[in-house]
């Protein structure tokens, strides 16, 4: 179990077109994450999910808040004395092209790993061949293709589970994974959000899942919890869902909007939101982060900051001082061609419950 | 000739049609010569906008290329036209000619444009050589084009060009590379991968930005991409690549509803999506054709295909359009048979 309480970072630009400033990346972001459960950040470009993902990582240090893990606060920790735990939490780069050494095999690239493990855990030499190729079994590909093989020799869905075995040669309990399927053909990123999903229930390992594209998700355990992000602060929090089938943040309803239809199979959310203009990390700090942009926005939204709360009229929390459910996500097109034939509990039900 | 390419706005009747006939395109390879684009027909409608999707590898940015007849050694176009209303056919052309219609006919944003500008000068620098390159005469007028282009995607044009590449966003750059596609009135307009690595929203503005634009220019455009949703929205047709072949094409509502090639099949049903059963999504099985793996004879997706039968292993399928839909495959091609049988029973009962 990882939970962090309060994380905040400022990171200080230089060199911009409009001079030196400061931008607020994470504004005290609360989040828990338990063994083999599942968490997923969504936001545009600029929100703050990388740099939260490194922080949980251990690779970026952090203003204020504390980060516990398995009970262990780390801020009473000296660096060297934080290492164990938080080699226990892996992170998956979005890139799986830069992620593995061109010049090394990926037998090379999981023995250096697996033999630093072998030594911590009193196990025999013996045992880190037999554990790479468990690994890549477990992953889903064929050891006896892969091992000997450079990642240009791979396919991009190949590597990014390489990448994935190389994280496990650590026995973590938390996997982050930083926008894992982007670069992957759609055609195979459904491949790899199973194998998240099915790591979770074999390993018991807890993933928190980072993305722009709310879509994918769904696909990582209908379990799971999502967290909208939006400049540096958690806007909309619950059940994956319940978020995506019955938003109150308007922050939420754009992202969602932004999600193609795919016309002949789907056709458009009634409510589709759409931002005023673009994102400015760097914009106002005064009243909702999201009132610039908001269509809904009204002078008490630029007076006041509203806070991720619970208005007990909803199953998640959000952090809007006007929210209201919109069905803003695509109907099945062929569903609603056929009357009588209603059983999602989607958008068509939410229809009268918006107020 | 051409159109007037001065001419500031026009109407999508003008809109020039291409026309690519017969078209292989082959690298050279250890192994010898293999293609990477096969005997591909495909016709853009004018004024339309065309998305071709496939996954990486099937010759989609081969394919756009040609448009231009760009395709660099090791590769070359083997055979075939590619026919563009007022220019005629590309393939032919050579030297000052087809260095003047890059631009002026046709304009490319390249796959990763995000990344393509140069760092070392700013855009505006970098507009002026592509107007000097191609001989403008009048580089202030370019730069006034320019602006109002970038004002019309949502940008303060002058800071804009002010600006070097890393000053700005990805879908800052993104709508530079279309701006210098445009600058010069071509009127045929490629996109490789235009969204890829942008998040949703942007993806969702740029692609806005390209139908508003090419509606008002009377355009013909092609989007080139291995995400179907990046060009669901906003294409009118769909061609589906799968290992250098034009496997379905057809109008995208009617090819997305009711796809009828096991790979347009397989390629929607992989689309992670917010609405749907999640236990019917399902990725891909198997993985892509590389130049290497492609089978010489047969139907080149046989190896993944569910309808496969043992005319597949020896007969590769050909392209047959019915009611304004293409398909190369033999189980859609019995499909069809019986449909029509079907229809043709009912008339009689
Ligand atoms: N090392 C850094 N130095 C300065 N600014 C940074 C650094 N890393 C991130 N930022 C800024 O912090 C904000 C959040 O960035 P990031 O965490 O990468 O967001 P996301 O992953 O959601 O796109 C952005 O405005 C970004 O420019
Ligand atoms: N310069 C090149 N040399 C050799 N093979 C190439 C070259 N460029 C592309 N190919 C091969 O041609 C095929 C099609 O590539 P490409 O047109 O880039 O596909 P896509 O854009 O659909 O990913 C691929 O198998 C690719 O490896
Ligand atoms: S608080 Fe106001 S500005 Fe902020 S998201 Fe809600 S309605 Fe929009
Ligand atoms: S031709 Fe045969 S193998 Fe190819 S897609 Fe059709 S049914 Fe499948
Ligand atoms: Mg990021
Ligand atoms: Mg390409």
């Amino acid at each position: 179990m990882i939970t962090g309480t309060g994380i905040t970072k400022t990171f200080k630009q230089r060199g911009s077109v409009l001079g030196a400033r400061e931008v607020r990346a994470l504004r005290g972001v609360d989040f828990a994450v338990e063994a083999g459960g599942a968490v997923s950040f969504i936001g545009e470009s600029g929100c703050g999910k990388t740099t939260l993902g490194r922080i949980i990582a251990g690779l970026e240090t952090y203003d204020s808040g504390e980060i516990v893990i398995d009970g262990v606060p780390m801020s009473g920790l000296g660096h060297r004395r934080r290492q164990p735990y938080f080699r226990r939490i892996q992170l998956i780069h979005q890139d799986p092209y830069s992620a593995l050494n061109p010049t090394r095999t990926i037998h090379q690239t999981l023995e250096a790993p697996l033999a630093l493990r072998a030594k911590q855990t009193g196990r025999p030499r013996s045992w880190v061949d037999a554990r790479a190729t468990e690994l890549l079994s477990l992953v889903g590909i064929d050891p006896g293709y892969v091992l000997p093989r450079y990642p240009h020799q791979l396919s991009g869905g190949m590597r990014q589970r390489v990448v994935i075995a190389r994280a496990l040669t650590m026995d973590p309990e938390v996997l982050v994974a930083d926008e894992a399927v982007s670069m992957i053909d759609v055609s195979l990123r459904l491949g790899i959000l199973a194998l998240l999903k099915d790591l979770r229930v074999r390993l018991g390992v807890g993933v928190l899942f980072i993305t722009h594209d709310i879509a994918t998700a769904r696909y990582i355990g209908d379990d799971s919890e999502l967290y909208v992000l939006y400049r540096g602060q958690v806007v909309e929090r619950g059940p994956t869902e319940t978020i995506i089938t019955r938003p109150v943040h308007p922050y939420t309803q754009s992202l969602l909007s932004a999600t193609p239809v795919l016309h002949g199979l789907e056709l458009p959310g009634a409510e589709r939101v759409v931002p005023t203009e673009a994102l400015d990390p760097g914009g106002s700090d005064e009243g909702c982060l999201f009132a610039p942009r908001c269509p809904f926005a009204t002078q008490l939204c630029v007076e006041r900051r509203p806070t991720l709360s619970h208005d007990g009229t909803t199953l998640q929390e959000h952090a809007c001082l006007h929210p209201r459910v919109r069905s803003v996500i695509p109907v099945d097109a062929v569903n609603r061609a056929e009357p009588g034939t209603e059983q999602r509990t989607g958008t068509e039900a939410d229809t009268g419950a918006r107020g | 000739m051409s159109p007037d390419p001065t001419a500031p706005t026009s109407h999508a009747h003008s809109a020039p049609g291409v026309r690519v006939r017969g078209l292989t395109v082959v690298y050279k390879t250890p192994m010898g010569e293999l293609p990477a684009v096969s005997n591909v027909d495909l016709t853009l409608a004018p004024g339309t906008i065309t998305g071709v999707v496939g996954e990486s590898g099937s010759g989609k940015s081969t394919l756009a290329l040609c448009l231009l007849n760009a395709v660099q050694p090791p590769g070359r176009i083997a055979a075939g036209s590619v026919e563009i209303d007022g220019l005629g056919d590309v393939v032919e052309l050579g030297g000052e000619e087809l260095r003047r219609a890059r631009g002026r006919h046709v304009g490319y944003v390249f796959q990763a444009a995000q990344n393509s500008l140069n760092p070392l000068k700013t855009i505006g620098k970098q507009l002026l050589d592509l107007g000097r390159s191609h001989g403008v005469a009048d580089l202030r007028a370019l730069v006034r084009d320019a602006k109002d282009l970038l004002a019309r995607m949502g940008m303060d044009g002058a800071r804009v060009l002010d600006s070097y590449q890393h000053e700005l966003s990805g879908g800052m750059r993104q709508r530079v590379g279309i701006m210098l596609a445009l600058v010069l009135n071509a009127r045929v307009v490629v996109l490789d991968e235009p969204t890829t690595a942008l998040d949703m929203i942007t993806q969702a503005t740029i692609l806005r930005i390209v139908r508003e634009v090419h509606d008002e220019r009377g355009l013909t455009t092609l989007v080139i991409t291995h995400d179907v949703g990046a060009v669901a929205e906003v294409a009118d047709d769909l061609a589906v690549m799968y290992g250098g072949r034009v496997v379905e094409h057809g109008p995208v509502k009617e090819v997305l509803g009711d796809p009828r090639h096991p790979y347009t099949q397989g390629l929607i049903r992989a689309i992670p999506r917010l609405s749907g059963d999640i236990g019917e999504a399902r990725a891909l099985p198997g993985r892509p054709p590389t130049l290497g793996t492609l089978p010489a004879a047969g139907c080149v997706f046989r190896e993944r295909c569910d309808r496969r039968m043992d005319v597949c292993d020896t007969v590769e399928p050909v392209a047959l359009t019915r009611d304004g839909r293409t398909v190369a495959c033999h189980a859609a091609a019995e499909d069809a048979d019986r449909r029509l049988t079907a229809a043709r029973r009912k008339e009689f009962a």
